[in-house]
């Protein structure tokens, strides 16, 4: 299975909607929320993620090496078909 | 701050500003209800109603950017996914919100150079 993990914000709706997706697959993820870390640790995020290109817009999931930036949970669907079929 | 008070402050200005931009409050009221408590929690903490799915930095120029509504901002992103990112605002002609995908601007910016030309942000 794909390790999963993402950026998220305490403040933000589709970050948590995108969490219980997860949880509700019975994914294991690990996430960061952005906005309750320390400014260097902000800054280190912000490199990161523009390093992949985009703005600084949440949640920022990336399943295996895919980068999925939003809610979009016919994307997640997609990408986790392919990671249970490698799986097999 | 009154919160609640706060919050139908917003509501009231952010119609009138939103409007002639084409857009409107979602219909979802329960988000609209979250989206400007969180709104006004960061006010209170940082000065300014920031969009609450969006990250600020150091930078001051980029954090003005993000300030709701930030629909002039990345208009073309916003009016291709027909609502804002964080999801406060849809066109006027969205009646289900929910069918509404958050479209990253990187994806946006490839459809559109597909199509010929780019936004600047």
């Amino acid at each position: 299975m794909k390790k999963v993990s993402m950026y998220t914000l305490s403040t933000c709706p589709w970050c948590r909607k995108t969490k219980q997706y997860f949880t509700d697959h019975n994914i294991p993820f690990q996430y960061v929320d952005y906005d309750l870390q320390s400014v260097q640790e902000q800054e280190k995020i912000e490199q990161e993620m523009k390093k992949r290109g985009g703005a600084l817009s949440f949640p920022w999931v990336l399943i295996g090496d895919d980068l999925v930036v939003g809610w979009n949970p016919a994307k997640y669907d997609e990408l986790l078909a392919v990671s249970k079929a490698s799986a097999r | 701050m009154n919160v609640a008070a706060r919050k139908r402050s917003l509501r009231y200005f952010f119609a009138k500003v939103v409007a002639p931009l084409g857009y409107k409050f979602t219909p979802d009221n329960d988000l609209a209800d979250y989206l400007l408590e969180q709104e006004s929690h960061l006010e209170e903490a940082h000065g300014s109603p920031f969009c609450p799915c969006q990250g600020l930095t150091q930078n001051h120029e980029d954090n003005m950017k993000i300030v709701c509504p930030c629909i002039p901002y990345h208009r073309e992103h916003f009016d291709y996914m027909k609502r804002c990112w964080c999801g406060l605002f849809v066109h006027k002609d969205v009646t289900d919100p929910d069918s509404l995908p958050q479209i990253s601007y990187e994806d946006f910016r490839k459809a559109k150079d597909a199509r010929g030309s780019g936004e600047g942000r």
